[in-house]
Protein backbone atom coordinates (compact mmCIF):
# COMPACT_ATOMS: atom_id res chain seq x y z
CA UNK A 1 0.00 0.00 0.00
CA UNK A 2 1.39 3.26 -0.54
CA UNK A 3 0.96 5.76 1.42
CA UNK A 4 -0.49 8.00 -0.18
CA UNK A 5 -3.36 6.05 -0.70
CA UNK A 6 -4.15 6.22 2.89
CA UNK A 7 -2.74 9.84 3.98
CA UNK A 8 -5.12 12.82 3.27
CA UNK A 9 -2.54 15.06 3.85
CA UNK A 10 1.18 14.94 3.33
CA UNK A 11 3.01 18.42 3.80
CA UNK A 12 6.33 19.67 4.62
CA UNK A 13 6.87 23.06 6.44
CA UNK A 14 9.71 25.29 8.22
CA UNK A 15 9.54 25.03 12.32
CA UNK A 16 11.75 27.95 12.39
CA UNK A 17 14.80 28.74 9.71
CA UNK A 18 16.61 25.78 11.00
CA UNK A 19 14.09 22.72 10.66
CA UNK A 20 11.88 21.11 8.71
CA UNK A 21 8.88 18.91 9.37
CA UNK A 22 6.69 16.64 7.55
CA UNK A 23 3.42 16.18 8.29
CA UNK A 24 1.26 13.00 7.77
CA UNK A 25 -2.44 13.13 8.27
CA UNK A 26 -4.38 10.17 7.44
CA UNK A 27 -8.12 9.39 6.47
CA UNK A 28 -8.90 6.89 9.39
CA UNK A 29 -7.81 5.43 12.40
CA UNK A 30 -6.50 2.27 10.29
CA UNK A 31 -4.43 3.89 8.27
CA UNK A 32 -2.90 5.46 10.75
CA UNK A 33 -2.23 2.58 12.72
CA UNK A 34 -0.63 0.52 9.57
CA UNK A 35 1.67 3.67 8.99
CA UNK A 36 2.59 3.88 12.36
CA UNK A 37 3.47 0.58 11.95
CA UNK A 38 5.46 0.94 8.93
CA UNK A 39 9.17 0.51 8.82
CA UNK A 40 8.89 3.09 5.41
CA UNK A 41 8.03 5.49 8.31
CA UNK A 42 10.57 4.52 10.92
CA UNK A 43 13.32 7.42 11.27
CA UNK A 44 15.89 5.06 9.62
CA UNK A 45 14.26 4.78 6.35
CA UNK A 46 13.55 8.96 6.10
CA UNK A 47 16.84 9.81 6.81
CA UNK A 48 18.01 7.65 3.72
CA UNK A 49 15.54 9.66 1.73
CA UNK A 50 16.17 12.90 2.70
CA UNK A 51 20.21 12.63 3.31
CA UNK A 52 20.36 12.92 6.92
CA UNK A 53 21.68 10.90 9.85
CA UNK A 54 19.40 9.03 11.69
CA UNK A 55 20.04 10.48 15.25
CA UNK A 56 18.69 13.94 13.71
CA UNK A 57 15.28 12.67 12.56
CA UNK A 58 12.25 12.18 14.79
CA UNK A 59 9.15 10.49 13.88
CA UNK A 60 6.63 11.53 16.02
CA UNK A 61 2.75 10.07 16.35
CA UNK A 62 0.13 12.04 16.76
CA UNK A 63 -3.39 10.36 17.67
CA UNK A 64 -5.28 13.60 18.50
CA UNK A 65 -5.48 13.90 14.77
CA UNK A 66 -4.61 10.76 13.43
CA UNK A 67 -0.88 12.33 12.44
CA UNK A 68 2.62 11.41 12.16
CA UNK A 69 4.92 14.52 12.56
CA UNK A 70 8.50 13.82 10.98
CA UNK A 71 10.97 16.69 12.20
CA UNK A 72 14.59 17.06 10.68
CA UNK A 73 17.20 19.69 10.08
CA UNK A 74 16.81 21.29 7.18
CA UNK A 75 19.44 20.83 4.62
CA UNK A 76 20.64 24.74 4.81
CA UNK A 77 19.36 27.19 6.99
CA UNK A 78 16.38 29.25 5.69
CA UNK A 79 17.02 31.88 3.26
CA UNK A 80 20.75 31.06 3.01
CA UNK A 81 22.73 31.84 -0.19
CA UNK A 82 21.79 28.11 -2.43
CA UNK A 83 18.61 27.84 -0.61
CA UNK A 84 15.76 26.46 -2.87
CA UNK A 85 12.88 26.71 -0.37
CA UNK A 86 12.15 29.62 1.86
CA UNK A 87 9.19 28.38 3.16
CA UNK A 88 9.88 24.65 2.70
CA UNK A 89 6.81 24.06 1.79
CA UNK A 90 7.70 22.25 -1.23
CA UNK A 91 9.98 19.60 0.62
CA UNK A 92 7.86 16.40 0.57
CA UNK A 93 8.35 14.94 -2.66
CA UNK A 94 10.19 11.87 -1.62
CA UNK A 95 7.39 11.29 0.62
CA UNK A 96 4.72 10.38 -2.45
CA UNK A 97 6.59 7.59 -3.17
CA UNK A 98 6.53 5.91 0.06
CA UNK A 99 5.15 2.28 0.15
CA UNK A 100 4.05 1.33 3.70
CA UNK B 1 -10.90 57.21 32.39
CA UNK B 2 -10.55 53.76 33.62
CA UNK B 3 -8.22 52.09 31.27
CA UNK B 4 -9.02 49.17 28.99
CA UNK B 5 -7.67 46.85 30.87
CA UNK B 6 -9.58 47.99 34.09
CA UNK B 7 -12.98 48.12 31.85
CA UNK B 8 -12.46 44.73 31.04
CA UNK B 9 -11.67 43.04 34.14
CA UNK B 10 -14.79 45.25 35.62
CA UNK B 11 -16.94 43.62 32.38
CA UNK B 12 -16.03 40.00 33.64
CA UNK B 13 -15.47 39.73 36.68
CA UNK B 14 -18.75 38.71 39.22
CA UNK B 15 -18.73 37.03 42.31
CA UNK B 16 -18.87 33.35 40.92
CA UNK B 17 -15.92 33.34 39.09
CA UNK B 18 -14.80 35.28 35.67
CA UNK B 19 -17.67 35.42 32.49
CA UNK B 20 -17.00 34.00 29.64
CA UNK B 21 -14.17 35.57 27.01
CA UNK B 22 -14.18 36.44 23.41
CA UNK B 23 -10.93 36.91 21.73
CA UNK B 24 -11.20 37.82 18.26
CA UNK B 25 -8.03 37.41 16.09
CA UNK B 26 -8.68 39.28 13.01
CA UNK B 27 -5.84 38.95 10.63
CA UNK B 28 -3.62 35.95 10.89
CA UNK B 29 -0.46 37.80 8.88
CA UNK B 30 -2.07 41.93 8.63
CA UNK B 31 -1.27 43.07 5.55
CA UNK B 32 -2.39 40.58 2.74
CA UNK B 33 -6.31 41.26 3.14
CA UNK B 34 -8.86 40.93 5.50
CA UNK B 35 -12.10 39.04 4.32
CA UNK B 36 -14.94 41.74 5.03
CA UNK B 37 -17.64 39.44 5.63
CA UNK B 38 -15.87 36.95 8.50
CA UNK B 39 -14.08 40.81 10.34
CA UNK B 40 -17.75 42.16 10.37
CA UNK B 41 -19.55 39.31 11.77
CA UNK B 42 -16.76 39.50 14.59
CA UNK B 43 -17.40 42.45 15.63
CA UNK B 44 -21.25 41.52 15.95
CA UNK B 45 -20.35 39.12 18.53
CA UNK B 46 -18.69 42.17 20.57
CA UNK B 47 -15.35 40.60 21.09
CA UNK B 48 -13.19 41.66 24.26
CA UNK B 49 -9.95 42.42 22.53
CA UNK B 50 -8.78 42.04 18.90
CA UNK B 51 -5.77 40.70 18.03
CA UNK B 52 -3.62 40.66 14.85
CA UNK B 53 0.05 38.62 13.87
CA UNK B 54 1.47 41.12 11.55
CA UNK B 55 4.80 38.86 10.83
CA UNK B 56 7.14 36.16 10.86
CA UNK B 57 10.66 34.92 10.90
CA UNK B 58 9.18 32.22 7.73
CA UNK B 59 9.36 34.65 4.80
CA UNK B 60 12.87 34.40 5.19
CA UNK B 61 16.19 36.44 6.46
CA UNK B 62 15.73 40.09 4.07
CA UNK B 63 12.75 41.86 5.66
CA UNK B 64 14.65 41.67 9.33
CA UNK B 65 18.23 42.51 7.42
CA UNK B 66 16.93 45.63 5.23
CA UNK B 67 14.84 46.80 7.98
CA UNK B 68 11.55 46.81 5.25
CA UNK B 69 8.24 45.47 5.26
CA UNK B 70 7.11 42.12 3.29
CA UNK B 71 3.46 43.09 2.77
CA UNK B 72 2.93 46.03 -0.08
CA UNK B 73 2.54 49.62 2.40
CA UNK B 74 -1.28 49.93 0.55
CA UNK B 75 -2.42 47.09 1.71
CA UNK B 76 -0.82 47.16 5.45
CA UNK B 77 -2.66 51.07 5.94
CA UNK B 78 -6.10 49.56 4.42
CA UNK B 79 -6.46 46.15 7.10
CA UNK B 80 -4.57 48.61 9.70
CA UNK B 81 -7.41 51.35 9.46
CA UNK B 82 -9.97 48.30 9.67
CA UNK B 83 -8.64 47.06 12.76
CA UNK B 84 -8.24 50.12 14.16
CA UNK B 85 -11.72 51.21 13.62
CA UNK B 86 -13.14 48.08 15.25
CA UNK B 87 -11.45 48.03 18.12
CA UNK B 88 -12.01 51.83 18.72
CA UNK B 89 -15.74 51.37 17.83
CA UNK B 90 -16.37 48.59 20.59
CA UNK B 91 -13.89 50.33 22.94
CA UNK B 92 -11.54 47.25 23.32
CA UNK B 93 -7.92 46.94 22.96
CA UNK B 94 -6.40 46.34 19.82
CA UNK B 95 -2.75 44.44 20.12
CA UNK B 96 -0.67 43.92 16.94
CA UNK B 97 2.48 42.00 17.42
CA UNK B 98 5.35 41.39 15.42
CA UNK B 99 4.94 45.42 13.57
CA UNK B 100 5.75 45.22 10.15
CA UNK B 101 6.99 41.82 9.35
CA UNK B 102 10.51 41.47 11.27
CA UNK B 103 9.30 43.76 14.36
CA UNK B 104 13.13 45.28 14.53
CA UNK B 105 13.29 49.23 15.05
CA UNK B 106 12.08 50.19 11.26
CA UNK B 107 9.36 48.09 11.06
CA UNK B 108 7.86 49.47 14.44
CA UNK B 109 8.64 53.00 13.25
CA UNK B 110 6.87 52.74 10.01
CA UNK B 111 3.89 50.86 11.31
CA UNK B 112 3.37 53.04 14.28
CA UNK B 113 3.84 56.35 11.35
CA UNK B 114 0.68 54.03 9.80
CA UNK B 115 -1.52 54.13 13.11
CA UNK B 116 -0.70 57.84 13.85
CA UNK B 117 -1.71 59.10 10.78
CA UNK B 118 -4.90 56.55 10.13
CA UNK B 119 -5.69 57.95 13.24
CA UNK B 120 -5.09 61.49 12.15
CA UNK B 121 -7.36 61.24 9.07
CA UNK B 122 -9.79 58.71 10.77
CA UNK B 123 -10.17 61.13 13.82
CA UNK B 124 -9.40 58.29 15.93
CA UNK B 125 -8.31 59.10 19.70
CA UNK B 126 -6.93 56.42 22.10
CA UNK B 127 -3.65 56.14 23.97
CA UNK B 128 -0.89 54.39 21.65
CA UNK B 129 1.78 51.88 23.40
CA UNK B 130 4.31 50.87 21.10
CA UNK B 131 7.29 47.89 22.31
CA UNK B 132 10.78 47.97 21.03
CA UNK B 133 12.48 43.90 20.68
CA UNK B 134 16.00 45.41 19.79
CA UNK B 135 18.35 43.32 21.05
CA UNK B 136 20.95 46.00 22.22
CA UNK B 137 24.24 44.58 20.90
CA UNK B 138 26.38 44.43 24.01
CA UNK B 139 23.53 42.56 25.88
CA UNK B 140 24.15 39.95 23.48
CA UNK B 141 27.78 39.92 23.70
CA UNK B 142 27.65 39.69 27.70
CA UNK B 143 25.36 36.57 27.15
CA UNK B 144 27.68 35.31 24.74
CA UNK B 145 30.63 36.15 27.45
CA UNK B 146 28.61 33.92 29.94
CA UNK B 147 28.05 31.33 28.18
CA UNK B 148 23.96 31.94 28.14
CA UNK B 149 23.42 31.65 24.45
CA UNK B 150 22.52 28.27 22.37
CA UNK B 151 21.92 27.76 18.77
CA UNK B 152 18.31 27.00 17.71
CA UNK B 153 19.15 23.94 15.31
CA UNK B 154 21.65 23.52 12.83
CA UNK B 155 23.08 26.96 12.76
CA UNK B 156 26.63 28.11 14.25
CA UNK B 157 27.31 29.02 17.55
CA UNK B 158 26.91 33.05 18.15
CA UNK B 159 29.79 35.00 17.89
CA UNK B 160 30.66 38.91 19.32
CA UNK B 161 31.53 39.12 15.33
CA UNK B 162 28.31 37.80 14.26
CA UNK B 163 26.44 40.18 16.56
CA UNK B 164 28.36 42.93 14.91
CA UNK B 165 27.92 41.92 11.57
CA UNK B 166 23.73 41.55 12.25
CA UNK B 167 21.86 44.70 10.75
CA UNK B 168 19.28 44.26 13.14
CA UNK B 169 18.93 41.61 16.08
CA UNK B 170 15.26 41.14 17.65
CA UNK B 171 13.80 39.27 20.78
CA UNK B 172 11.10 38.12 20.38
CA UNK B 173 8.55 39.02 23.87
CA UNK B 174 6.22 37.20 25.67
CA UNK B 175 3.00 37.93 27.50
CA UNK B 176 4.54 40.19 30.00
CA UNK B 177 5.68 43.01 27.43
CA UNK B 178 2.30 43.51 26.46
CA UNK B 179 0.72 43.28 29.69
CA UNK B 180 3.27 46.45 30.95
CA UNK B 181 2.01 48.28 28.28
CA UNK B 182 -1.96 47.41 29.51
CA UNK B 183 -0.81 47.87 32.48
CA UNK B 184 -0.08 51.56 31.42
CA UNK B 185 -3.45 52.04 29.84
CA UNK B 186 -2.55 51.57 26.43
CA UNK B 187 -5.83 51.02 24.26
CA UNK B 188 -3.75 50.19 20.97
CA UNK B 189 -0.91 47.97 21.57
CA UNK B 190 2.27 47.94 18.31
CA UNK B 191 4.89 45.39 19.18
CA UNK B 192 8.28 44.76 17.60
CA UNK B 193 8.75 40.76 17.23
CA UNK B 194 6.54 38.74 19.52
CA UNK B 195 5.29 35.48 19.98
CA UNK B 196 2.51 35.36 17.58
CA UNK B 197 0.64 33.50 21.11
CA UNK B 198 0.97 36.86 23.11
CA UNK B 199 -0.65 38.71 21.08
CA UNK B 200 -3.76 37.12 22.05
CA UNK B 201 -2.84 35.74 25.54
CA UNK B 202 -1.69 38.93 27.66
CA UNK B 203 -5.31 40.61 27.97
CA UNK B 204 -6.78 36.92 29.13
CA UNK B 205 -3.70 35.99 31.01
CA UNK B 206 -3.93 39.08 33.23
CA UNK B 207 -7.66 39.27 33.87
CA UNK B 208 -6.58 36.01 35.60
CA UNK B 209 -8.57 33.14 32.94
CA UNK B 210 -5.80 29.68 33.51
CA UNK B 211 -2.86 29.89 31.32
CA UNK B 212 -3.12 26.23 29.59
CA UNK B 213 -6.44 26.92 27.88
CA UNK B 214 -5.63 30.52 27.20
CA UNK B 215 -1.92 30.19 25.61
CA UNK B 216 -3.83 26.87 23.80
CA UNK B 217 -6.43 29.20 22.59
CA UNK B 218 -3.98 31.72 21.20
CA UNK B 219 -1.65 29.43 19.72
CA UNK B 220 -4.77 28.35 17.49
CA UNK B 221 -6.67 31.73 16.31
CA UNK B 222 -2.87 32.91 15.48
CA UNK B 223 -3.57 31.65 12.53
CA UNK B 224 -7.00 32.76 12.41
CA UNK B 225 -9.04 30.55 10.10
CA UNK B 226 -6.85 28.11 9.54
CA UNK B 227 -7.27 25.31 12.07
CA UNK B 228 -10.95 25.17 10.36
CA UNK B 229 -11.87 22.62 6.90
CA UNK B 230 -11.44 24.22 4.76
CA UNK B 231 -8.83 26.15 6.41
CA UNK B 232 -8.48 29.88 5.26
CA UNK B 233 -7.75 33.41 6.60
CA UNK B 234 -10.89 34.70 7.81
CA UNK B 235 -11.65 36.35 11.58
CA UNK B 236 -12.06 34.00 14.12
CA UNK B 237 -13.25 33.90 17.50
CA UNK B 238 -11.85 31.60 20.69
CA UNK B 239 -13.90 32.13 23.53
CA UNK B 240 -12.26 31.44 27.37
CA UNK B 241 -15.04 29.64 29.38
CA UNK B 242 -13.77 28.49 32.30
CA UNK B 243 -11.28 25.43 31.86
CA UNK B 244 -11.67 25.13 28.67
CA UNK B 245 -12.29 27.32 25.13
CA UNK B 246 -14.24 27.00 21.82
CA UNK B 247 -13.05 27.51 18.71
CA UNK B 248 -15.29 29.48 16.12
CA UNK B 249 -14.40 30.66 12.69
CA UNK B 250 -16.46 34.16 11.07
CA UNK B 251 -16.98 32.38 7.92
CA UNK B 252 -20.04 29.90 8.03
CA UNK B 253 -17.83 27.58 5.99
CA UNK B 254 -15.04 27.07 7.73
CA UNK B 255 -15.68 24.67 10.21
CA UNK B 256 -13.55 23.28 13.57
CA UNK B 257 -13.99 20.16 13.76
CA UNK B 258 -11.59 18.48 17.07
CA UNK B 259 -9.75 17.00 14.30
CA UNK B 260 -9.07 20.26 12.17
CA UNK B 261 -8.60 21.78 15.73
CA UNK B 262 -6.18 19.34 17.10
CA UNK B 263 -3.83 19.00 13.54
CA UNK B 264 -3.16 22.76 13.59
CA UNK B 265 -1.46 21.72 17.14
CA UNK B 266 1.24 20.42 14.36
CA UNK B 267 1.51 23.65 11.79
CA UNK B 268 5.00 25.11 12.30
CA UNK B 269 5.86 23.45 15.20
CA UNK B 270 8.49 20.73 15.57
CA UNK B 271 6.51 19.13 18.95
CA UNK B 272 2.95 19.07 18.86
CA UNK B 273 2.54 18.69 22.56
CA UNK B 274 4.87 20.97 23.44
CA UNK B 275 5.09 25.05 23.21
CA UNK B 276 8.17 26.96 24.30
CA UNK B 277 7.40 30.46 25.16
CA UNK B 278 9.73 32.79 27.19
CA UNK B 279 7.79 32.68 30.39
CA UNK B 280 7.21 28.97 30.52
CA UNK B 281 6.33 26.01 28.02
CA UNK B 282 2.40 25.20 26.84
CA UNK B 283 1.89 21.22 27.28
CA UNK B 284 -1.27 19.82 24.86
CA UNK B 285 -0.48 16.24 25.66
CA UNK B 286 -3.45 16.07 27.65
CA UNK B 287 -5.75 18.23 25.96
CA UNK B 288 -9.32 17.08 24.75
CA UNK B 289 -10.74 17.92 21.63
CA UNK B 290 -14.61 17.83 21.66
CA UNK B 291 -17.53 18.81 19.18
CA UNK B 292 -19.53 21.65 20.44
CA UNK B 293 -21.80 21.52 16.58
CA UNK B 294 -21.19 21.29 13.57
CA UNK B 295 -19.17 24.57 13.14
CA UNK B 296 -17.57 24.47 16.62
CA UNK B 297 -15.17 22.77 18.76
CA UNK B 298 -14.07 22.69 22.44
CA UNK B 299 -11.10 22.11 24.10
CA UNK B 300 -10.00 21.71 27.66
CA UNK B 301 -7.09 19.92 29.55
CA UNK B 302 -4.00 21.87 28.38
CA UNK B 303 -1.62 22.87 30.87
CA UNK B 304 1.26 25.55 31.60
CA UNK B 305 4.53 25.39 33.06
CA UNK B 306 5.92 27.98 34.27
CA UNK B 307 9.93 28.21 33.06
CA UNK B 308 12.78 28.39 35.71
CA UNK B 309 14.72 30.07 33.29
CA UNK B 310 13.34 33.15 31.61
CA UNK B 311 14.70 32.74 27.64
CA UNK B 312 14.48 35.52 24.98
CA UNK B 313 14.17 33.46 21.20
CA UNK B 314 16.76 36.27 19.44
CA UNK B 315 16.66 36.51 15.32
CA UNK B 316 19.59 38.34 13.09
CA UNK B 317 20.50 38.78 9.59
CA UNK B 318 23.32 39.97 8.07
CA UNK B 319 24.14 41.47 4.79
CA UNK B 320 25.46 39.01 2.45
CA UNK B 321 25.82 40.61 -1.13
CA UNK B 322 23.76 42.25 -3.84
CA UNK B 323 22.00 39.56 -5.84
CA UNK B 324 21.29 39.17 -9.95
CA UNK B 325 19.18 36.32 -11.24
CA UNK B 326 18.81 35.75 -15.17
CA UNK B 327 15.88 33.84 -16.19
CA UNK B 328 14.88 31.67 -19.09
CA UNK B 329 13.84 28.01 -20.33
CA UNK B 330 14.45 25.89 -22.64
CA UNK B 331 12.42 23.61 -25.25
CA UNK B 332 14.81 21.68 -26.60
CA UNK B 333 15.68 17.64 -25.82
CA UNK B 334 19.33 18.07 -26.08
CA UNK B 335 19.73 20.90 -24.04
CA UNK B 336 17.50 19.35 -21.70
CA UNK B 337 19.57 16.54 -21.72
CA UNK B 338 22.92 18.30 -21.11
CA UNK B 339 22.09 20.95 -19.10
CA UNK B 340 24.17 20.04 -16.13
CA UNK B 341 27.37 19.62 -18.07
CA UNK B 342 26.22 22.78 -20.29
CA UNK B 343 25.87 24.79 -17.16
CA UNK B 344 29.07 24.02 -15.58
CA UNK B 345 30.29 24.62 -18.92
CA UNK B 346 28.99 28.62 -18.99
CA UNK B 347 30.43 28.75 -15.91
CA UNK B 348 33.39 27.91 -16.05
CA UNK B 349 33.41 30.68 -19.03
CA UNK B 350 31.88 33.59 -16.90
CA UNK B 351 34.66 32.63 -14.36
CA UNK B 352 37.47 33.36 -16.28
CA UNK B 353 36.15 36.20 -18.32
CA UNK B 354 34.70 37.90 -15.09
CA UNK B 355 37.31 37.25 -12.26
CA UNK B 356 36.42 38.56 -8.60
CA UNK B 357 36.92 42.15 -8.10
CA UNK B 358 37.36 42.23 -4.67
CA UNK B 359 38.02 39.69 -2.14
CA UNK B 360 35.00 38.68 -1.58
CA UNK B 361 34.27 36.29 -4.32
CA UNK B 362 31.19 36.10 -6.10
CA UNK B 363 28.94 33.00 -5.61
CA UNK B 364 26.91 31.48 -8.54
CA UNK B 365 23.49 28.91 -8.04
CA UNK B 366 22.09 27.43 -10.79
CA UNK B 367 18.32 26.13 -10.22
CA UNK B 368 16.64 23.91 -13.59
CA UNK B 369 13.37 23.74 -12.88
CA UNK B 370 11.76 20.84 -14.06
CA UNK B 371 14.84 18.54 -12.75
CA UNK B 372 15.95 19.56 -9.41
CA UNK B 373 15.63 22.98 -8.24
CA UNK B 374 13.15 22.49 -5.51
CA UNK B 375 14.50 19.17 -4.71
CA UNK B 376 18.08 17.72 -4.49
CA UNK B 377 16.75 14.98 -6.06
CA UNK B 378 19.54 11.99 -6.48
CA UNK B 379 18.59 11.03 -10.47
CA UNK B 380 16.96 12.78 -13.11
CA UNK B 381 13.12 12.30 -14.22
CA UNK B 382 12.30 9.52 -16.52
CA UNK B 383 11.37 10.74 -19.24
CA UNK B 384 12.70 14.47 -19.00
CA UNK B 385 10.22 17.15 -18.89
CA UNK B 386 9.22 18.94 -22.35
CA UNK B 387 10.47 22.17 -20.97
CA UNK B 388 13.08 23.55 -18.10
CA UNK B 389 13.14 26.93 -16.52
CA UNK B 390 16.93 27.96 -16.04
CA UNK B 391 17.66 30.08 -13.32
CA UNK B 392 21.19 31.47 -12.38
CA UNK B 393 21.91 33.63 -9.53
CA UNK B 394 24.36 35.59 -8.85
CA UNK B 395 25.69 36.96 -4.95
CA UNK B 396 28.39 39.01 -5.23
CA UNK B 397 29.81 42.56 -3.19
CA UNK B 398 28.17 45.01 -5.18
CA UNK B 399 25.32 45.29 -7.77
CA UNK B 400 27.46 46.20 -10.73
CA UNK B 401 29.45 42.63 -10.56
CA UNK B 402 26.83 40.79 -9.82
CA UNK B 403 24.97 42.46 -12.91
CA UNK B 404 28.39 41.94 -15.06
CA UNK B 405 28.30 37.93 -14.13
CA UNK B 406 24.44 37.15 -15.20
CA UNK B 407 24.93 39.22 -18.33
CA UNK B 408 27.81 37.39 -19.60
CA UNK B 409 26.01 34.53 -18.50
CA UNK B 410 23.42 35.45 -20.32
CA UNK B 411 25.30 35.49 -23.91
CA UNK B 412 27.40 32.29 -23.29
CA UNK B 413 24.25 30.01 -22.00
CA UNK B 414 22.57 31.19 -24.88
CA UNK B 415 25.19 30.40 -27.62
CA UNK B 416 26.99 27.54 -25.47
CA UNK B 417 27.87 24.81 -27.82
CA UNK B 418 27.93 21.44 -26.99
CA UNK B 419 28.13 17.53 -29.18
CA UNK B 420 25.12 16.88 -31.19
CA UNK B 421 23.68 20.29 -30.53
CA UNK B 422 20.51 21.01 -32.99
CA UNK B 423 19.22 24.58 -32.34
CA UNK B 424 22.88 26.26 -32.75
CA UNK B 425 21.09 29.69 -32.83
CA UNK B 426 20.26 29.78 -29.34
CA UNK B 427 20.10 27.34 -26.41
CA UNK B 428 16.84 29.08 -24.33
CA UNK B 429 14.06 31.36 -24.70
CA UNK B 430 14.22 34.45 -22.91
CA UNK B 431 10.42 35.49 -21.71
CA UNK B 432 11.45 39.14 -21.77
CA UNK B 433 14.63 41.43 -21.90
CA UNK B 434 16.65 42.55 -19.50
CA UNK B 435 16.56 38.74 -18.61
CA UNK B 436 18.94 39.75 -15.79
CA UNK B 437 17.05 41.19 -12.91
CA UNK B 438 18.38 42.69 -9.99
CA UNK B 439 16.80 41.13 -6.91
CA UNK B 440 17.76 43.66 -4.00
CA UNK B 441 20.49 43.03 -1.13
CA UNK B 442 20.83 39.29 -0.25
CA UNK B 443 21.21 38.46 3.28
CA UNK B 444 20.94 35.22 5.83
CA UNK B 445 20.52 34.52 9.20
CA UNK B 446 23.34 34.85 11.39
CA UNK B 447 21.69 35.16 14.49
CA UNK B 448 18.96 32.40 15.47
CA UNK B 449 19.21 31.54 18.99
CA UNK B 450 18.11 31.31 22.50
CA UNK B 451 19.51 33.65 25.45
CA UNK B 452 18.66 33.39 29.17
CA UNK B 453 18.13 35.96 30.91
CA UNK B 454 17.46 37.12 35.06
CA UNK B 455 14.60 39.29 33.78
CA UNK B 456 12.96 39.81 30.82
CA UNK B 457 11.24 43.87 30.87
CA UNK B 458 14.25 45.41 30.24
CA UNK B 459 14.55 44.37 27.01
CA UNK B 460 11.20 45.18 25.62
CA UNK B 461 10.81 48.63 26.64
CA UNK B 462 7.28 50.68 26.49
CA UNK B 463 6.65 53.92 25.32
CA UNK B 464 2.88 55.05 25.64
CA UNK B 465 1.68 58.27 24.02
CA UNK B 466 -1.81 59.99 23.21
CA UNK B 467 -3.17 59.82 19.67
Amino acid sequence: MKLIEVAKVIRSKNAGPTVLTLDLLFNDDAGFRHACESPSLKPEAIAKLYGQSVEKVEVLPYPPALAIKIVLPRRIVSGNPGDSDVYGAQQHGPMLGIEL
Amino acid sequence: MSSAIERLRAEVTTSSGLKPLRVMAASGQLGYGIPDPAFNAGLERKPHLIGADMGSIDPGPYYLGAGKMAQSETMVRVDLAKCLRGARSLNVPLLIGTAGSAGAAPHLAHTLEMVREIARNENLHFRLASILADIPRDEVKKAIRADRVVPLGQIAGLTEADVDRATHIVGQMGIEAFQRALAQGADVIIAGRACDSAVFASVPAMLGYPLGPTLHMSKIIECCSLCCTPGGRDTIIGTLEGDSFVIDSMNPTRHASPMSVAAHSLYEQADPYAVREPEGTLHTKDAHYEVVDEHRTRVSGSRWEPATQFTIKIEGAMRVGERAVLLCGSADPRVIANIKTITAGVEKTVRELTPPRTDKPYQIFWRVYGIDAVFPWDKPPEPLPREIFIMCECIADTAEEAKAVATVTKQYLLHHGFPGRLSTAGNTAFPFTPPEVMAATAYRFNVYHIMDVDALEPFFPVHVENV
